[in-house]
């Protein structure tokens, strides 16, 4: 053994070595840890969270036409889509939408198949609940969006 | 594996060389709830006072026979579940499968697509394998490495939640190229992230590499040579630590990496701590490709001409991609419908955990978790 | 009565010399809530140091800077089930964490935190807490056997194994540390045969350090440093912690010996270890760094004497500077208060949080401004100085478990038999050459 390393050894440089990069990163700027409900993480653009069935704003009518791809689309047959078709403008229009989050994987693949701009995954991160009931989304939920818990002492 | 009661596995050293010794076997039973069999394996292990005799798998307790999914799915809507097989390494498992079904539909990825799959593909690589040295150290005791390396895994996250909305299971490919345009600052997200892991790794180096408790736990345990690996059929870094220059990645290069220079590390012992340099050395390689990949990305259009019905013609294909574990395999058979006849995935860290029992055989119960460790299962791929 | 009770604070003895029961059950009960009270301190100073290293916050929810932690998990601890498995031998199951904490606490018979602060002083004091602590293996061996399971008793069985192997090169270091006692010589290397004491008290050993004006980790420079080397190995093996923490190994036998321990019996475990920690970093802080002495002991500098102030016409100038050392550490503690206080969010949920660090801080000013007081000034220095140490040691052990893996069984066993022993038996005979040196030299010169 030559010199060099033998004095590492008997130094112990290799475990100083990791002490001084564990001494250093006790600086309270290198802490990585967000505080969560107090910082909220930014979302991406393009996150794919609680799926979002969109309105026209204008007129607040649903943009969605019943076409019931979405529901084709996903994998896991999560969609109903329920439509019936107006007199009037012998349109078909959706009656009622829901869909079981609770099994969701958020692939997107429904919004991908959507061929208007209506279904939509939205930022909307926070859907956590006490019981399994919730799950299942209908329309009026997926329009009104994101409604986080606040919560209050 | 085998069962347990016919293998012979408690009668294994029955013989007239037993000592007084053996009859003091004990039957330990390490998980599935252990914290160090990286998730539900369970491990029955036979052993002398701390010595192991003989080890047997016992696995599928996250099976969720994913390849029959598959049989009831669409080609695209299959896509999403494929991350869920090795969940850390999502989007390799996705490349895997696109090519796959592509080489079917006689199509091929766009340049620009191939570029950006090749940039999250080794991200996802470096995400790979800084999960495995965390969790690997904490397997052998350093517990720090873990916050490190899950710190600098974030950046990697934080770039596919930017590109494609989901960090973890990201659906990132799609069948002939990629559904999302890079976002704006993609290239410099990256950049960055390569200026900033670099020195990083150094760290995971300084706290690791020279350390003598860790060169002494690793050294010389878990020996796979380069033959038993191709024996065992084990791929990926395992295989060259065991000094078999071989990577899929330039074997059979697919996704355009024959464009990019990087270099295969291989090790000469095939040990733990040569998996350990090697996955290392994989670390900076991939940071290679993801600086030459990002920079030089070339304009065009992400998604290739792909029929809206998937219908590929009658015939079956076999695509294997390096991931970041080990050969990834895809083979689809199509009956001409609009669903594959039979998905069958080839997963690496199936084929690796074969090697357990050799290479912990007449070790320690410390040994055991470090082989362990150091064949970077994920028990999502190895029951599937 | 009242004589009986007086009498002891005139005396410049330890209680348990003097032979007043009262104040050695008095020293008793305080020194039982001081170790108590480090240990909790050392619970949340723990998961904040190694969760700092760790770039996380660690506890940060119960009080501000998550101070009151150890108090919520005490609670937690005491009102959980009280699990014994069906299989278990339930008296033995019983009885090991109760040996643990027993033993961990005992061994402070003999630790002098001052002159006088021990509970007694005897002639065989190291030896004592040697073999005091040496019997706390027998709880962990208990623990594992009791709990009919294989991850306990594996993780006894190590810890069996690993206290006798380490314990005899802790001794080997502790017996040169003893031999430096009778070698007299003022200064590192001064070699003075037949002018030391010679003495296995725990308080006779810092006299002895105290009269030779040397810690004991200087003398002989490298001698002392490569027995104290060679015990803060073996102490941390002792006390089952990283890198050396196989018993109870959470990445291979899950939680080792206490696995099938929860609630109460588990907190007496950590307890336990956890006294078990500053009981022999008090050992190491006696032998080799002075105990309750200040740095620099003898270096008095100039006498000096302030009316009031300073009242010591013996004592010079650096007394003087060194008596304002606990209050002004005190004080800084205070500041880094307040300080963190000022930075914590402007929140209305942190708004509690935030006032309650300010009464932490202005309690920490409080005491810091009570350790002022001269008459407090003076009789706080020992005391100090002494969980100071110890407190640099609480330190050490956190950063070690941040930063380095564990050694495997065997390895272990290598480091204890094969580098320790000899380096232990090394460093004896060592010092025994130099401490003889003259004795030697002059046998020498006889025979030639």
């Amino acid at each position: 053994m030559s010199i060099a390393p033998l004095l590492n050894k008997v130094f112990m440089v290799d475990l100083i070595k990791g002490l001084k990069v564990t001494f250093k990163y006790q600086h309270p700027k290198e802490v990585y840890t967000e505080q969560y409900p107090l910082e909220r993480p930014a979302i991406a653009e393009r996150y794919r969270g609680l799926p979002r069935l969109n309105v026209n704003p204008e007129t607040g009518e649903t943009l969605c036409i019943a076409c019931n791809l979405c529901a084709t689309a996903c994998p896991e047959h999560l969609i109903v889509v329920q439509s019936e078709r107006n007199p009037a403008t012998k349109r078909k229009e959706m009656t009622s939408f829901t869909l079981d989050i609770s099994r969701c994987m958020f692939c997107g693949l429904c919004a991908e198949a959507c061929s208007t701009d209506c279904l939509e995954l939205s930022q909307d991160y926070e859907f956590a609940l006490y019981s399994r009931d919730g799950f299942i989304i209908d329309r009026a939920r997926m329009e009104r969006g994101s409604e986080p818990t606040v919560y209050t002492r | 594996m085998t069962d347990s009661t016919k293998s012979g596995f408690y009668q294994e050293t029955a013989g007239p060389d037993q000592t007084f010794l053996d009859a003091n076997e004990l039957v330990l039973n390490m998980g599935p709830q252990h914290p160090s069999t990286h998730g539900v394996l369970r491990v029955i292990l036979r052993l002398d006072g701390e010595k192991v005799l003989g080890t047997e798998c016992v696995i599928g307790y996250l099976h969720r026979g994913v390849e029959k999914i598959a049989e009831n799915r669409t080609y695209t809507m299959f896509n999403p579940y494929v991350d869920r097989m090795d969940y850390v390494a999502a989007v390799s498992n996705g490349l895997g499968y696109c090519l796959a079904v592509e080489k079917l539909l006689n199509i091929e990825a766009p340049p620009r697509a191939a570029y950006i799959r090749v940039v999250l593909t080794e991200l996802n690589r470096m995400a790979s394998h800084q999960l495995w040295l965390g969790t690997h150290a904490l397997d052998i005791g350093a517990m720090t490495p873990l916050f490190y390396t899950f710190r600098d895994r974030e950046e990697i996250l934080k770039i596919y939640e930017k590109y494609c909305g989901a960090r973890l299971t990201t659906h990132a490919f799609r069948i002939g190229g990629t559904l999302y345009e890079t976002y704006d600052g993609f290239e410099q997200d990256v950049n960055n992230f390569v200026k900033f892991v670099t020195p990083k790794i150094g760290e995971y180096e300084e706290l690791l590499t020279t350390n003598r408790i860790w060169v002494e736990r690793t050294k010389g345990v878990g020996v796979l040579s380069g033959k038993d690996c191709i024996d065992f059929g084990v791929t990926g870094p395992v295989l060259r630590a065991g000094g078999v220059k071989w990577d899929l990645r330039k074997a059979q290069p697919y996704s355009m990496y024959d464009k990019f220079d990087f270099e295969i590390p291989t090790g000469e012992n095939g040990d733990t701590f040569d998996r350990y340099i090697v996955r290392i050395a994989e670390m900076r390689q991939s940071l290679r490709i993801i600086d030459q990949a990002v920079n030089s990305i070339p304009a065009g259009p992400i998604m290739a001409k792909v029929p809206k019905v998937m219908k590929p013609a009658v015939g079956e294909v076999y695509v294997s991609i390096e991931a970041p574990k080990g050969e990834l395999g895809y083979f689809v058979v199509s009956d001409g419908s609009t669903q594959p006849y039979r998905v069958r995935v080839r997963p690496p860290s199936f084929v690796n955990l074969q090697a357990l029992d050799k290479m912990v055989r007449g070790a320690l119960v410390a040994d055991v978790v470090a082989v362990i460790g150091t064949l970077d299962i994920v028990l999502g791929e190895v029951d599937r | 009565m009242l004589d009986y009770v007086t009498s002891y604070l005139h005396s410049s003895l330890t209680p348990g010399q003097a032979g007043n029961w009262l104040w050695a059950l008095v020293y008793i009960l305080v020194i039982f809530a001081g170790v108590s009270g480090i240990v909790i301190v050392m619970n949340w100073g723990e998961r904040k140091a190694l969760a700092h290293m760790q770039v996380r916050l660690g506890p940060m929810r119960v009080g501000p800077h998550g101070l009151m932690q150890p108090i919520a998990d005490a609670i937690k601890l005491l009102t959980k089930e009280d699990i014994m498995p069906s299989e278990a031998d339930k008296p033995i199951f019983w009885l090991a964490p109760v040996w643990v904490v027993m033993i961990a606490f005992s061994v402070f018979i003999v630790v002098p935190f001052g002159p006088t602060h021990a509970v007694t002083d005897m002639n065989i004091g190291i030896l004592f807490m040697l073999g005091v602590s040496s019997l706390g293996v027998l709880g962990i061996v208990m623990a594992g056997w009791a709990s009919n399971s294989h991850f306990p008793l594996m993780g006894a069985l190590r810890s069996s194994a690993q206290m006798v192997s380490y314990e005899i090169a802790m001794g080997l270091a502790v017996v040169s540390a003893i031999v430096m006692t009778g070698l007299g010589g003022i200064g590192p290397y001064g070699i003075g045969s037949g002018a030391g004491s010679g003495t296995l008290s725990m308080i006779g050993i810092v006299q002895a350090q105290a009269q030779q004006h040397v810690w004991f980790i200087f003398k002989f420079f490298p001698v002392g440093l490569v027995a104290f080397f060679i015990f803060a190995v073996a102490m941390i093996a002792e006390t089952n912690r990283a890198p050396f923490d196989l018993p109870e190994a959470e990445s291979e036998l899950v939680a080792g010996f206490h696995t099938e321990y929860s609630g109460l019996r588990w907190s007496l475990f950590m307890l336990g270890e956890y006294a078990g920690m500053v009981a022999v970093s008090s050992i190491a802080i006696t032998l080799w760094l002075g105990g309750w002495l200040r740095p620099f002991p003898s270096t008095h500098g100039p006498a000096i004497n302030i009316p009031f102030l300073w009242e010591h016409p013996e004592q010079g100038v650096v007394d003087f500077a060194f008596s304002f050392a606990p209050a002004l550490v005190m004080l800084a503690l205070a500041f880094f208060s307040f300080f963190n206080a000022m930075r914590m969010p402007k929140h209305p949920l942190l708004k509690i949080q935030t006032i309650g660090l300010y009464a932490f801080g202005l309690v920490l000013a409080g005491v810091g401004l009570i350790l002022l007081a001269p008459p407090v000034r003076d009789r706080i220095q020992d005391i100090f100085w002494f969980v100071f140490k110890i407190a640099c040691f609480m330190y050490l052990y956190i950063w070690y478990r941040a930063t380095w893996p564990r050694y495997r069984f065997d390895q272990l066993m290598k480091v204890g038999w094969k580098v320790l022993l000899p380096l232990g038996l090394g460093v004896l005979l060592v010092t025994g050459i130099i401490g003889l040196g003259p004795e030697i030299a002059a046998w020498l010169k006889g025979v030639v």
